[in-house]
């Protein structure tokens, strides 16, 4: 198969020969690998990579995919990192408007009509800025000989991958893992992979976040290796009895490989083995309601969380690998009462939206940032995250299981210039809308959403996405969501502007920014969903007055839920002024970037460099109010 | 001696003089205020005292379009004028003010036990309103500083309602009694009570500057300099002044910049060097809001119509350093 650029046009190409997405655990050769969390089966391919940058899809670099192109010349670029913060291309945010808006007229294909195909839109796009990527490599002698695909965990926005050559395959959706088999085309050494990344695609129309406009390879990208007898997904279904008692323990595993053998382990958190099972492996295996005594429930003040390992052998009882992931057992429903219940409490949310931001390197964080994120939460009784308005780096959700943050983990989506024009709802080309061209689309980001992140603990609501309007696609994500998970809740804001589709989206009543009285009102007038406020104080500046008002609503109505302060970090970038010799903070508009939406990209309860604003001792004390 | 616990009162053509030991205070019939207050040998007016309307717009003013609506608190704010001045020398009511040529009947050796001078200002504002303030100074050298804004149908509301002295230099650090962090009457349920130090006058790194530095309720303020513009001072002593709750606390804010520097900045970095300290003590002080940042108003509460009278007070000191 041949690379084609018109993918770029077509809303129906989004995945070319990406392996599906699965969970996103980890796998071990053996135990002591597992502790040290080092996998012998992974390669880094983070570091220096040679890139060419290219203003349009006509200017791209052609055939430097190709074995014998010399690269030697070309620039390096760090890999994870942004272009534009590499100084190719330029820096821009907009919160509502795309990036092109007055530059260049465009409509979604088949928004206006069924056989309006808009083509050339992107494939032609003179604003179609693009980098070419090439990594050398030799494969460590742990990979070699096995089965070994390529990982990029985060490329905005739309990608091209070959090695050695050959064409491997494209991806889109650019906050989720996108995977390739690399076996048939992959050598010992001097590996030759290559990438580009266009910065537009029929994608762009589905990432019309609020947020700085950038593109690159800005998350990690890894070689991983498989044994002879793999896990490729695990599918944890913890459940709890109706009396709170008892944790029921699920698995089911889908195994790649050879014939052999599968141990389930799980210990508890003082190290006893509460379930040993064997089983012959098979392409998928399954442990089904093992029943745990005295379970401790997991929530925000005890995240208790059990160890779970799964054991793969040969024939002859040699550890092929191992793989670690911890859970917890915990329940969250809507009673009849319309209250939402954690584990038969009330669940209050004190909660955060957060964008991954570093004022160094934009969208591309640290662990330590990560870190310093988690530590901020603890001391302000921060306890839930809305990862607004994609899926956030993998570790992210590890330390919000250990450290008890309930999650709302809400898919790459947004589409707010489609339907929302100068304040007033006016939807004429709106996607995902019910356009049958942008279903399958939208609703494999809710299944990379669900699949890579199913095993997690603290998420205990999906989210379809942000501000995209509802119609027949956002119902079909919902069924995605319903279909493979009854132990979650699905969250939409969107449909308060479709009431139609109110029954068929969101078990939440959810209206961002809906003044407290507002609120008031809807709770008093026989709810019949739960309220939460999925954005609410808007953070902009020196703001967060008020917030009792709506801290109040808790005590005086079990169906608020609470909800998600907007937002966590300001979006700035850290710069250096010649003319007053010092490094400061730019945001929208500082770059010549037109349309900006200036300091609206600063709607932080910390500063872009991770102090805390004023404001922060009030979320601490409201936000210790209900803990 | 009488005169070393009376206030050595000079009474100049276009100046009131209140000297005593350690104090001295010129009030400016020219300029309409108080343009010199000095403990100690140390000035601390850089511009007379004047009231404070304005605050600079915060991200929520400019959302919600408070900043249109309130505009002319802005000019008023720029533009002070004094249009009265009464005064009273222990029992005496001057009728008149004691100008040129009424001053030629008095001497050098004019002492009194308490003087009241009030300034009336009228705003800049279509219609006017008229704001008093009114000085009180004992013996000791103690300075009651108290402000009235009477209401006025048919204008828009306040952004703020208080005094701001301008102080010649930039103080080195400050200590008050009062709720920690910066605070507001919509924000400060998370203040914690207590004596809080700060070092040097910091700005809030908002990334557009605005409004900023509110310290709500407070008892006591001591503000702490080192330096002077007296070219012939060359002590380096650290020096302080104290601003006391009189009836009520206060609120206010110390910063490098006034709100017409902040206003005109888009970034920190396009603020002057820091050299002044800017007081204002408020009275009143508008919420900052936070419901969104394209719409949403503060909270009615938190709101100050112009239609109401507002009135504060507080006491200046000299403070020793310990």
């Amino acid at each position: 198969m041949q690379a084609d650029l018109k993918w770029l046009d077509d809303p129906q190409t989004f995945r070319v020969n990406q392996l599906p997405a699965h969970s996103d655990h980890q796998w071990y050769l053996d135990y002591a690998e597992a502790d040290q969390q080092s996998s012998s089966f992974t390669q880094s391919l983070d570091g220096q990579w040679r890139f060419a940058f290219a203003k349009d899809p006509q200017n791209r670099i052609k055939e430097f995919y190709a074995p014998d192109y010399d690269v030697s010349k070309w620039d390096l670029i760090k890999v994870p990192s942004m272009i534009e913060l590499n100084g190719y291309a330029q820096n821009q945010y907009t919160n509502i408007w795309y990036p092109w808006a007055g530059k260049i007229y465009r409509r979604p294909a088949y928004a206006l009509s069924p056989d309006d195909l808009q083509a050339g839109s992107f494939s032609q796009g003179t604003d179609n800025t693009n980098g070419s990527y090439v990594k050398h490599f030799d494969l460590n002698e742990s990979l070699r000989g096995k089965k070994v695909r390529v990982r990029f965990e985060g490329v905005e926005r739309a990608m091209y991958v070959w090695l050695n050559g050959h064409f491997i395959g494209y991806a889109e959706d650019s906050f989720t893992p996108s995977e390739f088999d690399l076996t048939p085309y992959l050598k010992d050494t001097d590996n030759i992979l290559a990438v580009r990344v266009y910065k537009h695609s029929t994608a762009s129309y589905l990432e019309d976040q609020d947020m700085f406009r950038f593109s690159g390879i800005f998350r990690s990208v890894k070689l991983l290796g498989q044994p002879k007898l793999h896990l490729e997904d695990l599918d944890l279904k913890p459940r709890v009895t109706d009396d709170f008692k008892t944790g029921i323990f699920n698995v089911d595993l889908k195994l790649q490989g050879q014939d052999g053998q599968v141990l389930i382990k799980v210990f508890d958190a003082q190290g006893n083995l509460i379930v040993d099972e064997s089983k012959a492996a098979a392409e998928r295996v399954g442990v089904h309601d093992i029943k745990v005594k005295d379970a401790h429930l997991w929530d925000n003040h005890h995240p208790y969380l059990y160890q779970l390992f799964v054991e793969l052998r040969d024939q002859g009882g040699q550890l092929l690998e191992v793989v670690p992931y911890r859970f917890g057992f915990r329940r969250v429903e809507i009673n009849a009462d319309h209250v939402v219940l954690l584990n038969g409490q009330r669940l209050i949310i004190n909660g955060v939206n957060r964008h991954e931001w570093n004022c160094r390197t934009g969208r591309c964080v640290t662990m330590a940032d990560m870190e310093q994120d988690m530590a901020t939460f603890k001391e302000n009784n921060i306890n839930a995250v809305r990862t607004c308005h994609y899926s956030d780096q993998i570790p992210w959700y590890y330390m919000c299981d250990q450290d008890g943050i309930y999650m709302m983990a809400e898919n790459n989506l947004e589409t707010h210039a489609t339907w929302q024009k100068m304040g007033q709802d006016e939807p004429s080309f709106n996607v995902p809308g019910s356009i049958p061209q942008w279903r399958e689309v939208v609703v494999d980001r809710a299944r990379t959403n669900y699949e890579t992140f199913k095993n997690h603990t603290a998420i205990l609501f999906w989210s379809l996405g942000n501000e995209s309007y509802a119609g027949d696609n956002l119902v079909a994500m919902q069924e995605f969501y319903k279909d493979h998970d009854d132990s979650r809740l699905v969250h939409y804001e969107g449909v308060v502007h479709t009431p139609a589709y109110r029954d068929r989206i969101s078990d939440f009543e959810s209206w961002m920014y809906l003044p407290p009285k507002k609120v008031e009102e809807y709770l008093q007038n026989n709810p019949d969903k739960p309220f939460i406020e999925c954005e609410y104080m808007h953070d902009m500046g020196n703001s967060d007055g008020g917030m009792g008002s709506y801290i109040e609503l808790i005590d005086k109505y079990p169906q608020y839920v609470g909800g998600f302060i907007w937002d966590f970090i300001d979006q700035a970038l850290l710069v250096h002024d010649e003319i007053s010799g010092q490094d400061v903070m730019r945001y929208g508009g500082d770059f010549d970037d037109r349309h900006s939406d200036n300091e609206f990209s600063g709607d932080g309860l910390m500063f872009a460099d991770r102090t805390p604003k004023p404001a922060m001792q009030e979320v601490r004390y409201y936000y210790g109010l209900h803990k | 001696m009488d005169c070393t616990n009376k206030i050595h009162v000079v009474y100049d053509d276009g100046l009131l003089g209140l000297n005593g030991q350690d104090y001295q205070y010129l009030f400016s019939y020219e300029k309409g205020g108080l343009e010199s207050m000095r403990f100690n040998g140390k000035e601390w007016l850089y511009r007379p005292l004047y009231p404070t309307y304005w605050r600079a717009t915060t991200d929520n003013d400019r959302g919600n379009g408070f900043n249109f609506k309130s505009a002319q608190w802005l000019g008023a704010d720029l533009a002070p004028k004094c249009i009265n001045i009464d005064l009273t020398v222990d029992d005496r009511h001057f009728d008149q003010l004691p100008i040129a040529p009424l001053t030629n009947q008095f001497s050098n050796h004019e002492f009194a036990k308490q003087v009241k001078i009030e300034f009336t200002y009228e705003t800049a504002t279509n219609p006017a309103a008229q704001v008093k303030v009114a000085y009180a100074i004992d013996a000791s050298g103690k300075c009651r500083i108290a402000a009235h804004y009477l209401g006025q149908a048919g204008l828009p509301e306040l952004p703020v309602f208080g005094v701001r002295l301008i102080m010649p230099t930039l103080a080195t650090e400050f200590e008050y009694d009062g709720l920690s962090g910066e605070t507001y009457p919509d924000r400060m349920a998370g203040g914690v009570k207590g004596t809080w130090h700060v070092d040097g006058v910091p700005v809030t790194p908002y990334l557009t500057p605005q409004e900023m530095g509110m310290h709500m309720q407070s008892s006591r303020l001591k503000i702490v300099r080192n330096q002077t513009q007296n070219n012939a001072d060359h002590d380096e002593r650290p020096f302080a002044l104290t601003v006391k709750q009189t009836d009520q606390p206060f609120n206010f804010s110390l910063l490098p910049y006034t709100a017409s520097e902040l206003e005109n900045a888009t970034h920190i970095e396009e603020l002057p060097l820091k050299r002044r300290t800017v007081l204002v003590v408020a009275g009143a002080v508008r919420g900052v809001g936070g419901i969104d940042s394209w719409g949403a108003d503060v909270e009615e509460q938190y709101h100050l119509p112009a239609d109401r009278d507002y009135q504060f007070s507080f006491e200046i000191e000299p403070a020793t350093i310990e």
